[in-house]
């Protein structure tokens, strides 16, 4: 192996390294701070707080704040619980900036989460709230080794299964790796007792064969599969398939999309709540009816020495104008939002509250006649990866083999100029695209399509945006500022944290901001 | 059927992998009509327009509405029509480069995207969709502003 060809590898590898790095210093990969429930001691006697919003982050400061004995109120924009925790099911409507309506026309039992939809076994907090308020939880399939890596310019657009692309990748690499080694290329870096030991890995590790190539046979189709299954009887004996070729394989850039399942927050176990994600919000809803505001819409926030006043319509048309007040304030409300309410804080708040864009998610629901995807193509939940705009296809992680339709995750797009075009199509149009490219993928989508939903988070009345953008930059800046309380109001929220779109920091931000408003309002004693 | 029109290939960059179609997509679906443009942006490494209405439809109509009415909901997105500080081409250019609040930056030095590459404009591109504004929508500005300019206040930011 020439050297070139070896550093050629590891450029590859140095390429998913940096990805990774990237994605840490984006905040997605670290691990969440949650320990173990919070523990508030008794609140002051009369004391009373203002919670901003009705998503994961006010209804968990919502919930402890009630249980320690504060007086709480919550404001809501929406008519429901949850904010992004949402999940869409048939007869539901959903009217997005612009005017247009949709209605989901999924058949009973089926939904989709325009919002998050999956929770890392290592997101404990969402994990412990899930428990504590007996929502139930399955699996949800993130890795399938019999979905799909597409590229429509690899292979003749033939999407690759992700088992066959895994196996070829990591069997040349290790075929590659023993050649170096047996040619004491890496006698520098490897002692002549652990060569052996090393030889011994590659072979297990890249199912390479006893001279140390990966071929096709036994060993590589225990890992990418047979052309024909073993089976019993007269038809028993396996055909090997063929592994592609190291260049072919290097050249479709289907490798870029094998790390994604060893990623932290996408290893296995992941799980999902039955029925959606929206459960969530539903049961902090239900355990919290009496004291959330619903159709209110905050247009101003104003504090001084003896409290924190919010000032709110109510859109659902009763009374127009009105006002509550508390003694401190958890205020939720996204930053796309936020930075348009009045509200009198300090220059550092205000500023990191100006500081973070939001991205600009598209996520879009189809309903199909059939569970073509199992019953023609034998994948059962997981994500197809693919270069086309719609990003991923998921499929559900559960109902399987069930008669009647399915309804799976056609796009899912968080690419800033894809998903803005999407953002700027009629819901009908997000709709046709996601049927159109998915399509190459599946050519049953022709057939077999039924109804779709799209939710573009940048027109989510609520939200107006799908998640905060941070960099490292911003963060060094205005993060502190931005979780730090100013007088008697703190912000909290997935914008809030280092676990960026993931409801794990909308958990832990609530968390960590109701434990300081708590030792404030002890130190202040009980209220005037 | 759809008709495929190659463009250039894109270079992975860091974060490519996230959303890896992005190191990978080269080609423009031309044929589909939509209202958002008939040739789709599909690779944002390819989409070289500088037609300001097709940047107009495909990108800012997301928030703005499709005759810059801007909407409410929770809070607003700005209208474009009837805006007096259109009346300066510089401010708009301005807001583009850096983006404002939860508006994205468009400019390269300031664009972010989550690991995939940032909607980073370029000068012409920029200065293409703000004439295009300033001409529509009820606007009228006799002024435009040329890709020079741009970049000259691109300079001034640090």
């Amino acid at each position: 192996m020439s050297r070139r060809r070896l550093l050629t590898i590891v450029g590859l590898s140095a390429g998913s390294t940096a990805m990774y790095q990237a994605m840490h210093s984006l905040g997605f990969a670290a691990e969440t701070n949650f320990t173990r429930p919070i523990q508030l001691s008794a609140a002051p006697k009369g004391a009373s707080v203002l919670v901003l919003g009705a998503g994961i982050a006010g209804l968990v400061a919502a919930y402890e704040l009630r249980n320690a004995g504060y007086r709480v109120q919550v404001l809501e924009y929406n008519g429901r619980a949850g904010g992004r925790n949402w999940t869409l099911r048939g007869g539901d409507r959903y009217t997005e900036l612009g005017g247009d309506t949709q209605e989901c026309r999924f058949d009973p039992g089926h939904y989709i989460n325009p919002g998050p939809w999956r929770l890392p076994y290592h997101h404990r907090g969402m994990l412990s709230y899930c428990k504590r308020l007996g929502v139930a939880l399955e699996p949800f399939v993130q890795i399938n080794h019999n979905a799909y890596l597409h590229s429509h310019k690899a292979f003749d657009g033939k999407p690759q299964r992700l088992r066959t692309v895994k196996a070829d990748y990591h069997g040349h690499v290790a075929e590659l790796l023993a050649k170096a080694t047996r040619s004491e290329s890496l006698d520098a870096d490897v002692t002549a007792e652990d060569r052996a030991k090393l030889l011994d890995s590659l072979r297990f590790w890249g199912a390479l064969d006893r001279n140390f190539r990966y071929v096709k046979g036994d060993a590589s189709n225990d890992r990418r599969g047979y052309e024909r299954d073993p089976g019993g009887g007269l038809s028993a004996r396996p055909q090997f398939s063929e592994p592609v070729g190291l260049s072919d394989l290097l050249n479709s850039g289907l490798w870029a999309a094998l790390p994604f399942g060893e990623m932290y927050d996408f290893q296995t176990t992941m799980f999902q709540p039955v029925g959606g994600m929206g459960r969530v919000g539903q049961a902090f809803a239900s355990e919290l009816a009496p004291l959330i505001r619903y159709n209110a819409k905050v247009v101003q926030i104003h504090q001084d020495e003896h409290g924190v006043r919010a000032t709110y319509d109510d859109t659902a048309g009763g009374a127009s104008r009105q006002t509550v007040q508390a003694d401190w304030c958890i205020c939720t409300i996204p930053l796309s939002i936020l930075g348009q309410i009045p509200m009198n804080v300090g220059g550092p708040m205000a500023a990191a509250i100006a500081a973070v864009p939001y991205c600009t998610g598209v996520k879009v629901g189809l309903q199909f006649k059939r569970r073509f995807w199992e019953e023609d193509e034998h994948i059962y939940g997981g994500v197809t990866y693919t270069d086309l705009p719609i990003g991923q296809i998921s499929y559900p992680s559960s109902g399987f083999f069930s008669d009647g339709k399915g309804v799976l995750l056609g796009a899912y797009i968080w690419d800033m100029l894809n998903s803005m075009e999407f953002t700027s199509m009629t819901p009908a149009e997000r709709v046709a695209k996601a049927v159109e490219y998915g399509s190459n993928i599946h050519p049953q989508y022709r057939e077999e399509f039924d109804n779709g939903i799209a939710v573009a988070w940048h027109r989510a009345p609520f939200a107006m945006g799908c998640f905060g953008l941070w960099t490292e930059a911003t963060r060094a800046q205005h993060y502190d500022n931005l979780c730090g309380f100013d007088g008697r109001i703190v912000l909290a929220g997935e914008h809030a944290s280092y676990l960026p779109a993931w409801q794990e920091g909308a958990v832990t931000s609530a968390l960590d901001a109701i434990d300081r408003l708590h030792r404030r309002a002890l130190a202040a004693g009980a209220v005037a | 059927m759809n008709v495929r029109k190659p463009c250039l290939a894109a270079a992975g960059g860091l974060g490519a992998g996230v959303v890896f179609c992005l190191a990978l997509a080269a080609v423009a679906l031309v044929d589909t009509p939509a209202r958002a443009g008939s040739a789709g942006i599909f690779d944002p490494a390819t989409f070289r327009t500088t037609d300001g209405r097709q940047i107009f439809e495909q990108i800012c109509q997301g928030c703005h509405m499709p005759n810059g009415q801007g909407a409410a909901g929770a809070g607003h997105f700005p209208a474009l029509a009837n805006n007096r500080t259109l009346a300066s081409r510089q401010y708009v250019a301005l807001t583009i480069l850096m983006g404002r609040r939860n508006m994205p930056a468009f400019g390269a030095k300031h664009a972010i995207g989550f690991g995939a590459p940032p909607a980073a404009l370029s000068e012409d591109q920029i200065a293409a969709v703000i004439n295009y504004v300033r001409t529509h929508f009820g606007n009228r500005y006799a002024d435009s502003i040329t890709a020079a300019e741009v970049a000259a206040l691109d300079q001034s930011l640090h």
